[in-house]
This record gives C-alpha cells, structure tokens and sequence, in this order.
C-alpha cells in the first residue's frame, strides 16, 4: 500500500472511532470524571489494520511515512501514545505496546509493555508513578532498576522532537478548521461573525501561523534524511511552538465562552498543543541550539547555514 | 491543505543553487568595503552596480532570449535575488523593472514593446517605477482618477500619481488609468500607459520620507501626450493587469528579508561567546527565516507551474513583513548605546526608520489580511 491510501485508511479509522466521548475518557488528570481509559477498542483496530507499523523498517514505508500518520493523528487528537508506538517500532523490535521516555516520563507507561528511555535504554520491568501533562494525557514517571542498553540514532531527541512538530501541525490545521467553520455559522448583532473585519483579520493571522507551520514541519521532513535534518527540526520545533500559541489564543477568542466550555472539543486540541509544545524541548532550547550554530558559523556565514540546501 | 492555502514542497533544483557562490563572489568583489549594506530592496539605487548585474545575466533571467533574457526558470531568479537580498547589495535600481514591470510586458505587451523596453531592462540601464497610487487612491486602486484620453494618434493623460518610487531617477512609470466608466463592479475602464518620466508633461516631485531620504515621489500629468504604442495590453484591462502582477510583487524574499543586515550585525556583535539569551534570540530569527523562505520558495514553484498564488503570496507576505518589524525591535533590546558609527547601530537605525514602509508598500497589512480571509472563504 502507498502511504496515500494508509493515510485514507487511518482518516476513516480516527474519523469513525476517534471522538471527544473516547478523548474524554482516555483523559488522566484532575478532573474528577476523567478516567484514563486507554482505548483498547482503537488500539485493538489500528493493530488489525497495520496502523502501528507505518515507518517499520520491514512495512514498506519510511519514518518520513511514520511523521505523516502522526500528523493525521495530531489532527484528530488520538488518544493513544500513537508516536511512541511507530518511533519504537521503528528503531526496536518486539511485540506489544512499547512507549518511549524523555527523560524518566512516558506517555502511557502504565499500559505498556515495554519502555525505551530517549538516552537508549529498553526496560521491561518498571512501576509506574501516574501522571498527566495539561491535556490530560497520561505522562507517567518510569522506576526501574534493570536496563538494557540499546542503539538509539544519535539524533533521536531530535526524532522524537519531530514527533511533536508533526502532531502539532496537525492539530494546529484543525483549529484553522474549527474556527473557520465557528465563525461562519455563530451569528451575533444579525450576521455570521465572518462578516466582521475584525474577525477576519484574527483568522488571517491564524492562518499565516498554521501555513508557516505546515511549511516548517514538512521541510523538516523532507530533510530527514539528510545533514540538515537536525537544524530544520529545531525551526521547526521553533516556529511550530510559537504558533501554537498563538493560534490557540486566536481560536479561543474566536469561539467566545463556548470554547472555554469543556463541552466543547475546542480544548482537546488547544490543551494538546500547549502541552505538546514543552515536550523534547520548548522553544528557548530549540532556539539556543540553532542560535550556537549560526554565532559559530559567524556573522559572515550566517545566510549561507541558513540558505544551504541538504547534502 | 485549504483552498487557496496551499505550500507545497518545493526544493530549489541544483542548477538554481549552483548560481549561490557565483552571486556571492560577485557581491564581495563589486561591493566596496565601507558600504553600508542594507537588505531592503528599496534602498541603494546604483545604475553601475545594476549594469555590472545585468551584464551577468541576472536581470530579466526568466524570459526569452530574443528580449535579452536568459530563459532561466523562476528558482534560478529566486537565488540570484536572495543572495543580493541577504548581501545587502544596491538593487533597487532595477528591482522594479525586473520583478513587474517586465513580466507585465512579456504578458500583455506587443512585440514591438518588448523588442523596445525588454533588453535595456536586462542590461541594467533601463529603470521603472510604479504608477499605482494617487493621492485619493491608496488601498482603494479601483479609485484612481488619473484620466487617459483618446487623441488622433495616441492619448492625453492627466492627474497625478503618488508614492513612485525612485521615478525621480528611474527611466519609465507603469501608470493606471481611468479610461472609462468604471461600471457596477469598479474596476472597469482602466488601462496602463508606460510613460517616459522625462517627458513634456510630466513633472516628478521627490518626497522627503522620515529617514530624510528621498525614495518616492509624486509624478504629476499635465496634458501629456503619449502614443499609442504606449498603451499596455487592452483598454479597459488595467484591473486584471494589476493584479496580475501581485504575484510576482508579493512573495519573493524581499517581504521578509528587509531587516535582514540587522541580524548580521547582531551575529557579529555577539561574537564567539554570546549569552543564553543572545543565542535564543538568534535561533528564533533563523527559524523565522528558514520558514519563510521555505514559504517564499513554495510560491516561486507555484510561479514556475503557470499557477496563480494570489493568496498564498499575500499570506507570505503578510507574515514577512510583521517579522520584519519584529526583528529590530527585539534585536535593540540587546544593543544598548553603541556609538555612532558602530554598524550594528547604524543598520538598527536605517531599518527602524524605514520599517513603517514594511507593512504598507506592495499591499498594506490590512488588505493582505482582507486577500487572505476571501481565500479562507470568510468574505
């Protein structure tokens, strides 16, 4: 199968079973209905449609393939730790759920199998201390004594930062969606707030941020396998943080107290994208890295690390 | 992604990129040392410094041959302009007959025409300026009141144009029109004239803007008499010819790179060691920058497939020029009371001074955010 008709296989998969009811009771946190049901129903279909091993080195896809999905995923806001999923099934094999650490926190730790820690250690024997970042979804603390070392990809935080690029710009294209959906049919003083130039203004804006992200988040891919992968990773990291912010402010406003209702999906993908945001490095760390690159270069040279293309 | 939102991946091919060291060799031996290299494309108007390009062929690189082109395709150009840009080399000279005016006349220009006006323009000794906008007529184009009147043998023009940039040492104007009534949806009965800035009739006022520079100019029409071979495309087709040309005028890399030269001397002036902050303030420019030039070269593809990427040149646009009043703001909070002559200062306070223009010249920020919503369907 191309990775055309895997995405149009996974959008029928998130659009039939992926709603805010299942988002909702995926969530960890403290709310006191919120439940952190990991979804085996979704996990029991992506596993029987191959979903789970797009970017497997044996599934005749790539990792550029895997950052695809995680986009599509991000749109949908999945509930399920569907990066961890394809990054360890890429670089390590075995069966079942495997999550992968930053640090000592995994998505979903206590319904994994198996942990690969971002410093290239694969652990099967943990506890789990529960917890969640601002959306709910769970990020608990690994304990364990025993490891093994394994051969991770010198870049991997930088893989893994990509993950979050990808899921961040998926998110951020459905936000543009739901506003632009929002402010064409809310009617206020007799006429769709669309109609209002200052509304539209918001929207514009919003937009510049969601294309400027899409742009930055598919040019990190298309480097992926090159010698600027890395730096075209950390803009994007970059660019794509200081959008989510914006446009999660923007989609708000847009969408008055209906959205700061927790009825409304708005916040599954608002909340997702400021926690996404802090994850395998927010903004600052990002910007140091490529600000050290450019300084050491010198002033001289700074277009040509910023212009040169990838070899 | 979105009706009219659409940046699809494009990588410069290697012949493009094969032109970088060429300009930038070229740059670092044509510039002298003590110039004060500045990357908005409107500043340093050099006819030595523009023949020298079109000797090399960088002038008119996208069109035929036979009107002195090179036949190149649109990446090619996008280098050429990117690596002048980031250099901070005097292009103003020819930028406009390069990036509009020209192409305007390989679309609706008779052959005469562009026998006559395309190869001076590849040379580098021929120079135009914008007629656009007039004094009632700013954002609102389809106002203009400039009026052309048919005469035995040509037309009479009269009214005045306003913000024309450097027609007071440029060779022609592109003027628009009202030749006729403007109908139910405005923007009917308009036509262009290309009209010699130094003939009987015209009278060029430079403009003192609040750098103490004199950049635009008013061009006053009395009773000028052109010919008509001086008419470009129909009568009556000035709307569509205008806007035609936006494309081209507002995706390049010249909407985001204006501040350009403020960020190589804030790379310089950190030096080898620079603080936490220094470095973060750096990155994020570069991000911003990489972004944006992925975006620009996107819709220099979509030139090059023949497409029409009126709103996603808007949407460039757009966001280029809020970043490039973002970039001295936030760089002058790191620079504190340098001397007079330090080049870190005197790029600050160049492009400060000029930064107003960013936001207004080529489509205000207001209009571009009105293109953009009609793209989104709002309006």
């Amino acid at each position: 199968m191309t990775i055309d008709l895997i995405l149009d296989t996974a959008e029928r998969v998130f659009t039939d079973h992926c709603n805010k009811e299942l988002r909702d009771s995926a969530e960890s946190g403290s709310i006191d209905d919120q439940k952190g049901l990991f979804p085996e129903g979704l996990w029991t279909v992506i596993q029987d449609t191959g979903l789970h091993q797009v970017g497997g080195r044996e599934s005749g896809t790539t990792l550029a393939d895997a950052f695809r999905m995680i986009r599509l995923a991000g749109k949908f806001a999945v509930p399920l730790p569907y990066p961890e999923i394809l990054i360890s099934n890429r670089f390590v094999t075995g069966q079942g759920l495997t999550t992968v650490a930053e640090g000592v926190i995994a998505p979903w730790a206590r319904r994994a199998e198996r942990v690969v820690t971002d410093d290239g250690q694969l652990v099967d024997e943990f506890d789990v201390v529960e917890g969640a970042n601002l959306a709910g979804e769970p990020r608990d603390e690994v304990v364990f004594e025993n490891s093994k070392s394994i051969e991770l990809p010198p870049n991997f935080r930088a893989i893994m930062a990509m993950t979050r690029v990808a899921a961040m710009s998926g998110a951020l294209e459905k936000l543009l969606e739901l506003t632009i959906d929002y402010v064409g049919e809310r009617k206020q003083f007799g006429r769709p707030i669309s109609g209002f130039q200052a509304v539209q203004h918001n929207v514009a804006r919003m937009a510049g941020e969601v294309a400027a992200s899409t742009r930055a988040s598919d040019a990190a891919i298309e480097a992926l396998d090159t010698n600027r992968f890395v730096i075209q990773v950390s803009a994007a990291k970059v660019r794509v943080g200081e959008a989510a912010g914006i446009v999660a402010e923007i989609a708000h406003q847009a969408h008055g107290a209906m959205g700061f209702t927790h009825e409304h999906e708005l916040h599954h993908y608002t909340r997702r994208l400021w926690a996404w945001r802090d994850e395998y490095g927010h903004e600052k760390e990002w910007q140091q890295l490529i600000g050290r690159q450019v300084v050491a270069a010198g002033a001289d040279r700074a277009w040509e690390l910023i212009s040169d293309c990838a070899d | 992604m979105f009706s009219g939102l659409d940046f699809e991946p494009a990588r410069l091919p290697p012949e493009a990129e094969a032109l970088r060291v060429g300009v930038r060799d070229f740059v670092e031996r044509e510039l002298p040392g003590d110039y004060l290299r500045n990357s908005d494309f409107n500043e340093g108007h050099s006819a030595e410094f523009s023949q020298k390009l079109g000797m090399r062929g960088w002038i008119g690189m996208t069109w035929p041959q036979q009107y002195g082109g090179g036949d190149r395709s649109f990446f090619e150009r996008y280098v050429v302009t990117e690596e002048l840009l980031a250099a901070g080399a005097p292009v103003s000279a020819h930028w406009i007959a390069d990036r509009q005016s020209g192409p305007l006349l390989l679309r609706y220009g008779t052959e005469d025409q562009k026998l006559k006006y395309l190869p001076p323009i590849t040379r580098g000794e021929s120079y135009f300026s914008i007629g656009m906008s007039e004094p009632d007529s700013g954002s609102d184009l389809a106002s203009v009141q400039t009026r052309a009147s048919a005469v035995d043998g040509g037309w009479i023009l009269n009214g005045t144009k306003l913000w024309s940039t450097d027609a007071h040492r440029n060779h022609y104007i592109v003027a628009l029109v009202r030749t006729g009534p403007s109908g139910e949806s405005r923007h009917e009965g308009l036509s262009q004239f290309i009209v010699d800035l130094h003939a009987n009739g015209v009278t060029v006022r430079p403009i003192k803007n609040i750098a103490g520079d004199e950049d635009f100019n008013e061009v006053v029409f009395e009773d000028c008499v052109v010919s008509e071979e001086n008419l470009v495309g129909a009568v009556g087709n000035g709307w569509e010819q205008v806007t035609s040309e936006l494309g081209y005028e507002r995706s390049g890399p010249e909407r985001f790179l204006s501040a350009f030269r403020v960020f190589v001397e804030f790379v310089r002036y950190v030096g080898a060691s620079p603080s936490d902050e220094e470095s973060a303030l750096i990155g994020r420019l570069a991000s911003h920058i990489m972004t944006l030039r992925q975006m620009s070269i996107s819709v220099a593809a979509m030139l090059q497939a023949g497409k029409n990427p009126a709103t996603e040149a808007a949407l460039v646009k757009s966001l280029g020029n809020d970043f490039e009043k973002t970039l001295p703001e936030l760089v002058r909070l790191f620079a504190p009371r340098l001397g007079p002559k330090h080049p870190l200062r005197c790029s600050l306070e160049q492009t400060l001074l000029h930064s107003p223009s960013f936001t207004i010249r080529g489509g205000t920020r207001e209009i571009l955010r009105g293109v953009i919503a009609r793209g989104l369907g709002l309006r």
